[in-house]
């Protein structure tokens, strides 16, 4: 029941996940951060099988890195995409395939464009301006449909988040304790307060 | 003396000289010259096709310009069939990062991966250095327009102008004195069939002793467009371009 | 099924193989030749799932020991941990005697939920691999990296059949008291305060309740012990006896075994709780 949510504004996208780290019927701890950065400009949010999820990110992460130092040169959030939907299609025809889903925010510093990429664990791989994975999708969906403009600000982003966490909260049967929000833009990634 | 060193690939003579890249490298200097010029707006490459005989089927047209990816194009010196093993390394690793990442391989790190082949020839035992040098004309968005040479040692270099085979050191003085940075590629292109008449053993500058590529950019659509030139279309840009009149005038002088 | 199968198994063809031997040759042939035994299964972890795994097959023959309950929680004098004492397998209760903290090294605990041969070996495993980064790099390794080793390892075993819930705890320099929860489909945490096993959620009533950072020392080997306690009556696969620890800047600490016995008389008595219980 993680919840991992990403919204494209004009100059940045916004990620949202869930603080909660639920086992069995216990929450184990409300500080957790579902996410991994991944470039100076990209970020990867992940939800799935627990230990896949953070395996894969931090392999995806290390493999950026070694990318990175080799090129020297980050890859663009497409190509960074791209290369996750390889990795997550080949690992499903694997013996043991990785059960990981993800969302990638990035900002493309060549267009100077925003970006957001849908990935799941069979390998699908859409860019959208707003998406989110498991139930936080159904709760969403057609709130982000009926409210989401392409040219809004991330003040305006920002608060139609907290019309979706509203809602979650209203709705979801579960405390999911909250949300930690990153923004990626054209500075990098940031934490902010929500 | 050499003799106890120089079959040995992988090691160095005491001199600290690996004999067989050397060779390779001399037997490069023998091939028909490449010669590439980097213009503001795309990139040239020329090069001289050597006629061994006359029974010899000349429509084959292209034989030493080969494309490697939608923006990338090599002109090769040397021996062809070794060069024919490296091409297809390099198209498949082109193909391999497209698939990948969704975007085209950048022309350093294709560039990059080819040498990486070249140069384990040169350290793994038993095995002959590959026998090509390339001249590469490419186009990615970080650099643009790029012009590189590579050699059997597995060494790779960024120029603005450069030529591989025969007679490299009379070409790459040429270029040094007539090369300009503010060129447009019809400039280039012209001085790039210039300096192969001079370079050239046969007097004559035909299509049948020259190949042409281009790379460039499309003002309407921004996409790359390579272009391996056609028989037809290189005797019309060598009539365009004058050379031939611009030589027997020379010649005429030297009389 | 089984008919079918055991003609194609090792045992059998070997054991047909001998038994034509010795028909043709009259006498029994030395065996000289060394052999791999081999189980007679195509899939072992298909085998061990079938056969071990009692929370998709009740009926299953094989039933590895699971329930438990166990704690560790920081506070500022260090870390507490407690545990029960009890093994069981199915509804037979093996032991009342079990050590559930396993001592890594005298500076790290780690806690024993789930299949006790698998954190045992494991964590004995782990006491190597901390011992040798010793060696190596002259220096005590951080909760950080041993906690890192064990999940990396389990994460290597996902989904063959491993099964445990174990708390690393440990106090260095660099990081003071930190507790690590490792469990073998591989999820790493850090945290503060954490309960494992079957009688986990009765522990976190009591723990939670009481918990906060500037507990004294005796204060939190106490909660500790009650949180444990708590569980005890409430979940029948925690029972036995309480074994408590308190991890400082100078090591580990042992701070007794407490029948759940007597102790819960004496508990009841005193804080005049447990009244669902008469007498």
């Amino acid at each position: 029941m993680d919840i991992i949510l990403g919204i494209r504004v004009q100059d940045c996208t916004i990620i949202a996940t869930s603080k909660a780290f639920t086992r069995g019927i216990s929450i184990l701890n409300s500080t957790d951060d579902k996410t991994r950065q991944l470039g100076e400009h990209s970020l990867m949010a992940f939800t799935g099988e627990s230990g896949d999820t953070v395996q894969f990110a931090e392999y995806i992460q290390a493999n950026m890195q070694l990318h990175a130092m080799r090129e020297s040169y980050e890859l663009s959030p497409k190509a960074t995409a791209s290369f996750v939907r390889n990795q997550l299609a080949s690992s499903l025809r694997s013996r043991k395939p990785y059960q990981v889903n993800v969302l990638i925010a990035g900002f493309d510093t060549k267009t100077e464009k925003p970006s957001l990429n849908w990935l799941d664990y069979l390998g699908t791989n859409v860019e959208l301006p707003y998406c989110a994975h498991g139930y936080a999708a159904f709760y969403t969906s057609s709130l982000l449909d009926r409210h989401y403009r392409a040219d809004m600000t991330q003040q305006e982003g920002l608060d139609l988040l907290q019309l979706c966490v509203k809602e979650l909260q209203l709705r979801m049967p579960m405390d999911f304790k909250g949300v930690l929000v990153k923004v990626v833009s054209n500075e990098g990634v940031k934490i902010v307060d929500f | 003396m050499s003799r106890r060193y120089d079959s040995r690939t992988t090691i160095f003579s005491p001199e600290g000289r690996l004999y067989q890249v050397e060779y390779a490298l001399e037997a490069i200097s023998h091939a028909g010259t490449a010669i590439g010029i980097l213009a503001e707006d795309g990139v040239v490459l020329a090069a001289e096709k050597k006629v061994t005989s006359k029974l010899l089927e000349q429509d084959t047209s292209a034989e030493k310009m080969y494309l490697l990816n939608d923006n990338m194009v090599c002109a090769v010196a040397g021996m062809n069939a070794d060069a024919g093993i490296l091409i297809n390394h390099a198209r498949y690793t082109a193909q391999q990062y497209l698939k990948t990442y969704n975007e085209d391989i950048p022309c350093e790190q294709l560039i990059r991966r080819v040498c990486d082949v070249k140069q384990g020839y040169t350290q793994h035992g038993g095995l002959r250095p590959f026998g090509v040098s390339f001249i590469y004309a490419g186009y990615d968005d970080r650099y643009e327009f790029q012009l590189f040479t590579s050699n059997p040692s597995g060494n790779y270099s960024g120029w603005k102008a450069t030529s591989i085979g025969a007679n490299t050191s009379s070409a790459q003085t040429l270029l040094k004195n007539d090369y300009k940075s503010d060129m447009k590629i019809s400039e280039a292109s012209k001085l790039a069939l210039k300096i192969l008449s001079k370079t050239m053993d046969a007097s004559l500058l035909n299509s049948e002793k020259v190949e042409f590529a281009t790379l460039t950019k499309s003002k309407t659509t921004g996409k790359v467009i390579h272009k391996i030139w056609k028989p037809a279309e290189i005797d019309q840009l060598i009539k365009d371009s004058g050379v031939l009149e611009e030589a027997e005038k020379e010649a005429e002088k030297e009389q | 099924m089984n008919s079918v199968a055991s003609q194609f198994t090792f045992k059998n063809t070997k054991q047909d193989f001998q038994d034509a031997q010795q028909s043709l040759s009259g006498f029994q042939q030395l065996n000289l030749a060394p052999s791999l035994a081999l189980p007679p299964i195509s899939q072992p972890t298909d085998f061990l799932r079938a056969h071990t795994d009692d929370s998709v097959n009740p009926d299953c023959k094989i039933k590895i020991a699971h329930g438990t309950t166990t704690l560790a929680f920081r506070f500022k004098e260090g870390i507490v941990v407690a545990v029960d004492s009890r093994a069981t397998a199915g509804n037979w209760i093996a032991s009342q005697t079990v050590k559930k903290v396993i001592e890594i090294n005298p500076f790290l605990l780690g806690t024993m939920a789930g299949g006790a041969a698998d954190c045992q070996y494991w964590e004995t495993w782990l006491g190597t691999q901390c011992r040798l980064h010793e060696l190596r790099e002259k220096e005590r390794i951080s909760v950080a990296a041993a906690s890192k080793i064990l999940s990396n390892l389990v994460y290597l075993y996902k989904g063959m059949g491993l099964s445990m819930g174990t708390m690393v705890c440990g106090y260095t320099k660099k990081e003071g008291p930190t507790i690590y929860y490792v469990d073998s489909d591989g999820t790493r945490l850090k945290g503060d305060l954490f309960c494992v096993g079957s009688g986990q959620t009765f522990a976190y009533g009591v723990l939670d309740a009481s918990y906060h950072w500037d507990l004294s020392v005796d204060e939190a080997l106490e909660l500790g012990k009650r949180s444990i306690l708590a569980a005890t009556h409430r979940d029948a696969y925690s029972g036995g006896s309480i074994n408590l620890f308190h991890v400082t800047e100078q090591g580990w600490v042992f701070h007794g075994n407490y029948d759940v016995g007597p102790l819960f008389w004496e508990t009841k008595a005193q804080e005049g709780s447990f009244n669902n219980v008469e007498g």
